[in-house]
């Protein structure tokens, strides 16, 4: 006694799992053959040979890309560099987003226009002016100029987020804490910054990202391979001539399960943080 | 504890000046009220004594000392907000404890503050809650224990009740009401509830537009109010105004309008000048007397017809137009009720008020 | 690699203390300034302090390489700024405006420095004439010749690059940002939609199809880029495999491509496709999954097909979340050098894929056309502008027909 209906919605969904995986297939597939190249022995780095994992799978391109490039040395850049970005971008967005939250003060909305505006400048605009002003300072090449350029795009978008969050919380947290004994600043400091961590949190996240996997500016800034971060350096493996595609598949393995999984782990919570705001106590 | 005078001050937002001229004193071991509709001004004066706003001009001192150019933190107040204002992530004891650990007193002296204060409000067992895990009156009682761990010269209420339901405000009222005899407090409170004003104040301030309309005792406020406005604020249900003329006839001043003519008595028309100008006689439902309550039939009983009945449970409130006015007068519940009644005011205790002024006349 | 480490670690503390140096210098120049700016002492401590502050400043930025006519004049400007804004601060400055500007003033001081400066320097780059063969004159002297609109004439007329036109480049532009758009909101839709039905293993699912927007996009672009090449990567090796086992299809016509050599606009888009179709799957699946389930039951009993459904019920109400993302993706699109450049940028590889930004990347970079980059710059700006500008105009329009 199968209801007609019941069996055709049974084919109905036979044909969305199929046409699921099949996406799914196509998305990840590219991954799964870095990572089997990425498993391959030396002798067959360059095959035609489509196996998921390859015969006499080795991790030797592992050890290879650690030891023969200098692969941790760009990690280490990375890291210095995003995370430097990233520090000061909150830091100094943590500031003025409260001023521009709590303050009435001329240039108020002027400056958060403004804001916006910069976002809306087409990548590349920049670039070239900041590389000419970047070169003429002597700090081609340096952590600082890097850093320098990261933040044009990491300040506005953490200041907006961050007055966006103070402005959801109320006023009264602050008058309460002036009228126990603090000063303006120190109600900042010790009441409303507690509670904006996950604004702080989503703003650092943000950043962190998106100054990790940068490559442009990075490509114009950086000559010295030393200096390089990863996606320079990755960049560098996969050259016009010879690709070392053992090394570079193992690098972007090493690189690409970490992002994943922030990602991954930090999208649901960050969907959460955003609508997290309302502290009446 | 301390004494608070407000002289001379104003506020303009802009060019739109939201206080005349406040001229308050307020005694030491006073519970002041400032009560007034949504707008009057009573939180920003309020607000201009803790520090939180600036004063435009005039002067505010706290026990003779002006206070005009200090920060809230050194005025030595405490403040409770209509919406607690509860640190989030701190624990109840945490946040009782954050004005002290400020002045970095020692740990001893802000234990044994906490657990006084603990105790007279009764949350002892919440000491190590976060303010999420309470109820409203909870919240509030730590809000209050809050300021009375300062020790204050001042306490400032911010229409702490507002946002509590009718019940707990019921017995929160009760609750600061006692505070203010243990503590023997200075305290200034800001309300629009006129029973929270009648109930607790040894004085209220009745404020409207910016003014303040006039300072007294409770039942200074509530038997001589001074204008229209303040005898419409105060007192539930609200005094009937009837706009009539005065008349004067063989010595005796009369009220009339076009439905009725009463007399007023000697007592109350002695050293009222008689003019012809438009005045309005404010009588109070309790004032207002049908043929029920009343043995016999009095002369001067003025008809007036049934509109609306409202049954209260005990009593009912009768809503009816006399000439050109409403009037509300309540009488028993089991009463029945029919379309015309006849009403004796009881001119003892009416008011006459000029209407263009709204001053009271007598 | 020890000394390598420590070197950058000093090279961190460096920068540190660089940025801590000059926050504190604008901490205490507002501060200062807005405080005691009442005083008597006020004018000559500041016009004494403040040029020699900002020379101090200069010094530990640059280091030795300054010479003396330098810092003299370094000195003598600051001090006529400093008057100016001393004589500001006296009579117009408000203590109360202290906090707030003490506030915000780091930051938008690094974002005056790093914004609104090169745009001005942008400007004049693009009236004057800074090229490689210029480059060394300028950095010596700062002198570099007046060349008025020559620049924008060429940005018209001469190529970029070696070949391709502004023209073409505006044309493929265009053409790129539809089709990429067309394909990402049509993919995404149609994952959503499949995604919208309550089936096992959802969660999976989703997780894996957002892969290509969760990896670096340095890694998914390459790796993509890895796919199309001629002989190893994934798409020739199939054609090949297919080829063999079915000859007809050579007959067909099928047969293993020169994708990035021969085909590399093709090529791009088909990787920004894969890469962009997963953003607007979360976006449109966010959008269907706010859509009240009453609306289509009231349709089923009112007899709707699902096409009908989905045409009546669905697709106006992912209006309100479609626009924005379409906005956003188009602008994205449009700008999108990163896959063009990390599929052709190398020395030697094409231009026929190129869009307008990418070539002006190339043209900045690789080519080192500094000034007629500048004024390409400033071209491609105003266009978006005016584009954005026709679409507000556009989209104000339909919204109130809509209403």
């Amino acid at each position: 006694m199968t209801d007609p209906r019941c069996c055709r919605r049974k084919w109905g969904k036979l044909a969305v799992h199929a046409a699921l995986v099949l996406a799914c297939i196509v998305n990840i597939y590219p991954l799964l053959r870095i990572i089997s190249i990425s498993l391959r022995p030396g002798n067959r780095l360059i095959s035609t040979d489509l196996a998921l994992i390859p015969a006499e799978a080795t991790f030797m391109s592992y050890v290879n890309v650690v030891k023969d490039t200098n692969f941790l040395i760009w990690l280490w850049n990375s890291l210095i560099i995003t995370a430097g970005t990233s520090l000061i971008g909150v830091i100094l967005a943590s500031t003025a987003g409260y001023a521009f939250s709590r303050f009435k003060f001329p240039g108020n909305k002027l400056g958060l226009t403004l804001l916006l505006g910069t976002q809306m400048i087409p990548a590349g605009m920049l670039l070239l002016p900041l590389f000419l002003m970047v070169m003429k300072m002597g700090l081609i090449n340096t952590y600082l100029g890097m850093v320098i350029a990261y933040s044009v795009s990491s300040l506005p978008f953490s200041i907006w987020i961050l007055k966006g969050y103070y402005d959801t919380v109320p006023r009264s947290l602050e008058e309460a804490a002036m009228v126990d004994g603090t000063t303006r600043i120190g109600a900042f400091y010790r009441v409303v910054l507690p509670l904006s961590t996950p604004a702080l949190a989503i703003a650092f996240l943000f950043n962190f990202t998106a100054a990790w996997n940068e490559y442009l500016v990075a490509r114009v800034i950086l000559s010295n391979s030393t200096k390089y971060t990863w996606p320079l350096g990755l960049f560098e493996l996969q050259g016009q001539f010879i690709t070392q595609w053992g090394m570079f598949a193992a690098g972007s393995v090493l690189i690409t399960i970490p992002v994943l999984l922030v990602f991954l782990y930090s999208s649901k919570w960050l969907v959460s943080g955003l609508t997290l705001g309302s502290v009446k106590g | 504890m301390a004494s608070v005078t407000f002289s001379g001050v104003r506020k303009f937002y802009g060019d739109n000046e939201v206080l005349h001229k406040v001229n308050l004193e307020i005694k030491d071991k006073e519970f002041l009220v400032l009560v007034g509709p949504s707008g009057c001004g009573k939180s920003t004066l309020l607000r201009m004594l803790a520090g939180l706003e600036e004063i435009s001009s005039g002067e505010i001192s706290i026990d003779s000392e002006v206070v005009n150019d200090l920060p809230p933190r050194d005025r030595r107040l405490a403040m409770v907000f209509q919406d607690y204002a509860l640190y989030p992530h701190m624990t109840v004891e945490e946040n009782m404890s954050f004005g002290l650990r400020i002045r970095k007193l020692p740990q001893e002296e802000i234990d044994s503050r906490v657990m006084d204060a603990a105790s007279i409000l009764q949350i002892q067992k919440f000491l190590k809650r976060k303010p999420r895990q309470l109820s409203g009156g909870q919240r509030q009682r730590v809000a209050i224990g809050r300021a009375i761990v300062r020790k204050p010269k001042v306490f400032l209420f911010d229409e702490p009740l507002s946002n509590l339901d009718a019940k707990l405000r019921e017995e929160m009222r009760v609750e600061i009401a006692k505070i203010h005899k243990k503590l023997s407090a200075t305290i200034v409170y800001v309300t629009h509830d006129q029973v929270e004003a009648m109930t607790l104040a040894s004085r209220i301030a009745v404020m409207h537009a910016g003014y303040i309309q006039q300072i007294g005792t409770p039942i200074e406020v509530y038997s001589r109010p001074e204008n229209i406005f303040v005898a419409g604020f105060i007192g539930s249900p609200t005094m009937n105004f009837i706009e009539g003329a005065l008349e004067t006839a063989a010595d005796k001043l009369y009220f009339k309008n076009e439905a009725l003519k009463v007399q007023i008595p000697f007592p109350l028309s002695e050293g009222v000048e008689y003019d012809p100008k438009s005045v309005v006689m404010g009588v109070r439902p309790e004032d207002v007397y049908t043929e029920h309550c009343l043995d016999k039939t009095l002369s001067d009983m003025v008809r007036a017809k049934v509109e609306v009945v409202e049954l209260l449970g005990h009593r009912k409130n009768v809503y009816l137009e006399c000439g050109k006015s409403r009037l509300l007068v309540t009488v028993p519940a089991l009463y029945n009720v029919e379309e015309t009644l006849f009403l004796w005011f009881d001119m003892n205790r009416v008011h006459l008020f000029d209407k263009a002024s709204g001053k009271r006349i007598c | 690699m020890n000394s390598q480490v420590a070197l950058s670690l000093l090279e961190v503390l460096q920068m540190i203390g660089f940025v801590a140096f000059v926050t504190l210098w604008i901490e205490a120049y507002l501060y200062t300034h807005f405080h005691y700016s009442k005083k008597s002492w006020f004018f000559p401590a500041m016009l004494a302090a403040v040029p020699l502050g900002v020379l101090l400043l200069v010094v530990v930025a640059i280091g030795p390489a300054l010479n003396a006519r330098q810092a003299v004049n370094i000195f003598l400007y600051a001090l006529l700024a400093e008057s100016a804004l001393a004589v500001f601060f006296r009579f117009k400055a408000d203590k109360k405006l202290a906090l707030p500007y003490m506030l915000i003033m780091p930051g938008f001081v690094g974002l005056a420095l790093l914004i609104a400066y090169p745009l001005v320097f942008e400007v004049y780059l693009a009236f004057h004439d800074l090229k490689l063969t210029t480059l060394k004159t300028w950095s010596e002297t700062g002198y570099l010749p007046f060349v008025n609109f020559e620049h924008f004439y060429n940005v018209f007329t001469k190529s970029p690059l070696s070949e391709v036109s502004f023209w073409q480049l505006l044309g493929r532009t265009l053409w790129w940002t539809v089709v990429n758009v067309f394909f990402h909101v049509l993919g995404g839709l149609g994952l959503a939609l499949l995604l919208n039905n309550e089936i096992k293993l959802r969660g999976i699912y989703r997780t894996l199809l957002i892969i290509p927007w969760a990896m670096p996009q340095v890694v998914a672009v390459l790796a993509m880029k890895g796919e199309f090449h001629s002989e190893y990567g994934f798409v020739n090796i199939m054609i090949g495999r297919l080829v063999d086992a079915f000859p007809f299809l050579a007959s067909m016509g099928m047969h293993k491509v020169q994708w990035l050599s021969q085909h590399p606009f093709l090529t791009c888009t088909i990787v920004n496709v894969w890469l962009g179709i997963p953003f607007m799957m979360v976006v449109i699946l966010g959008g269907l999954q706010s859509i009240p389930k009453s609306y289509y039951e009231a349709a089923s009993i009112d007899g709707a097909s699902r096409w009908q459904k989905f045409r009546h019920i669905t697709l106006p109400l992912l209006r309100p979340v479609l626009a924005p993302a379409v906005t956003l993706g188009t602008v994205w699109t449009f700008n999108n050098i990163n896959v063009i450049y990390l599929v052709t940028g190398q020395s030697g590889g094409t231009e026929d894929a190129d869009i307008l930004v990418s070539a002006l990347y190339k043209a900045a970079f690789s080519f080192n056309r500094f000034s007629y980059s500048a004024a390409f710059a400033i071209v491609i700006f105003l266009l978006l502008f005016a584009i954005s500008m026709l679409w507000l105009k556009f989209s104000k329009g339909t919204e109130s027909a809509y209403d």
